[in-house]
């Protein structure tokens, strides 16, 4: 009966643990919307992010020595604009030497600069000393666009704040 | 006299564009308002049915495009509303047999003579959609707080925006569940504001009772006593340009949802 399963369900739910409650399911719905909405609204498949994943990275590494098991790459959304989101851990700085370094590999061949990336893994192996570097990250942050006026052609303005 | 022309679309099947349609078109018509209602969803027409005029119809609207009777025969009157009729669709033939332009000029012709012509439009992204846009300028988004009506609905939207005849979309968010947001079960209303950017225009709760106005064929509208029949109202006046604040569906009603909010409160303690 209605009433009865009313009641066993509301004090069964009082009993159970708050997370199997279904108390995440709705911001995974939430979360996943939004990534989906983003790839239909911008044609960005997940194969193209990943890509666009490891350029960041790599343009970025020339310069500050980065942990890149940590970088989180995602799209926030306000009214109808749209940024997106690079929240990168640093490592640490690099010095003038080794940015001239890396600067003068790309010259060389455009490519990757392979002379950091031993550095990098070293560092990320230890999840301690990982967190606590992650108050010392830099975000790059695409100036909000009007995603329907302009879906391929992303216009990229970066602004780095780092407390490094 | 020139009249509103407004297509009622979700892109997903099932999230209640006809029922909005019937609603929204009965509740402008007791306002006063002159309405037709047009179905476009050629081969699988529906709305006849909610309104409980499926008995009348002799022509549809491929019969006016083919020339086989005049437009004005195949306005169908509500029963109880002469303010109200119905263009229905046909039920034997599909999507193609109308096109684009045939539908904007049926729509043209019957803004002329009414205030209010709702166009309800086909599930789908396809010809049937872009038919039943053809002759609007504005438009309303049904969608419900799940994952997939709102993907659609996004789509929409975006189909929506490239038009430029479209002046002005706006979202009904339908089969509300105030209790299931509540328990963070359902995303909220604010929730899928946000992911799709759009302007509401109503907020409409799951009600059992639009299982039976359907088995009725009288819209809940007419029913003073249900909650989303006072919704649609709230909707209706919202479209004629008045400001009615948005339903608060967290207040309890009866005994067992007072119990329920106790427990919930406790709840939130522990």
């Amino acid at each position: 009966m209605g009433l009865f399963s009313d009641i066993y369900n509301t004090v069964a739910r009082f009993f159970r643990p708050q997370e199997e409650q279904g108390d995440a399911s709705k911001s995974v719905a939430a979360s996943r919307l939004k990534l989906v909405l983003m790839q239909d609204r911008t044609n960005l498949t997940p194969k193209i992010l990943e890509q666009m994943r490891g350029e960041l990275i790599d343009l970025l590494s020339r310069y500050v020595e980065l942990d890149k098991e940590l970088l989180e790459l995602d799209f926030q959304q306000e009214g109808d604009q749209v940024a997106l989101m690079l929240s990168i851990p640093v490592i640490r700085a690099k010095d003038e030497e080794e940015i001239e370094a890396a600067l003068a590999g790309v010259n060389e061949e455009a490519g990757v600069n392979e002379g950091t990336e031993e550095e990098v893994d070293e560092q990320s192996g230890s999840e301690d000393e990982a967190a606590d570097e992650t108050d010392n990250e830099v975000q790059t942050v695409t100036t909000p666009e009007e995603m329907a006026a302009s879906k391929k052609d992303e216009e990229v303005k970066e602004e780095c704040q780092s407390e490094a | 006299m020139t009249g509103r022309v407004i297509v009622i679309t979700s892109g997903k099947g099932g999230v209640g564009k006809t029922t909005t349609s019937a609603n929204i078109g009965t509740a402008l018509a007791k306002a006063g308002y002159k309405v037709v209602l047009i179905d476009t969803d050629l081969g699988l027409r529906n709305l006849d049915l909610l309104l409980g005029l499926e008995n009348r119809i002799v022509y549809t609207i491929v019969d006016v495009i083919e020339e086989r009777c005049k437009l004005k025969q195949a306005l169908v009157k509500d029963k109880k509303n002469p303010n109200l009729s119905l263009l229905a669709a046909a039920q034997t033939r599909d999507k193609t047999a109308v096109n684009a332009e045939q539908l904007k000029g049926i729509c043209d012709t019957l803004k002329e003579e009414n205030d209010f012509v709702l166009v309800d439009c086909p599930a789908g992204i396809e010809q049937g959609f872009q038919n039943a846009v053809a002759g609007a300028s504005e438009a309303i988004v049904v969608t419900t707080p799940e994952m997939s009506a709102i993907r659609d609905a996004d789509r929409i939207i975006g189909l929506l925006e490239a038009k430029e005849e479209i002046t002005s979309y706006k979202l009904l968010l339908n089969r509300v569940r105030p209790s299931l947001i509540k328990s963070n079960e359902m995303m909220s209303v604010d929730d899928v504001v946000e992911i799709l950017s759009c302007p509401l225009v109503g907020i409409i709760p799951e009600d059992t009772g639009i299982i039976t106005s359907t088995n009725k064929g009288e819209p809940i509208v007419n029913d003073d006593a249900a909650l989303a029949g006072k919704a649609y109202r709230n909707v209706a006046q919202r479209i004629l340009g008045e400001e009615v604040p948005f339903l608060d569906l967290d207040e309890p009603k009866g005994f067992m949802a007072k119990i329920k909010n106790a427990f919930a409160k406790l709840k939130a303690k522990v």
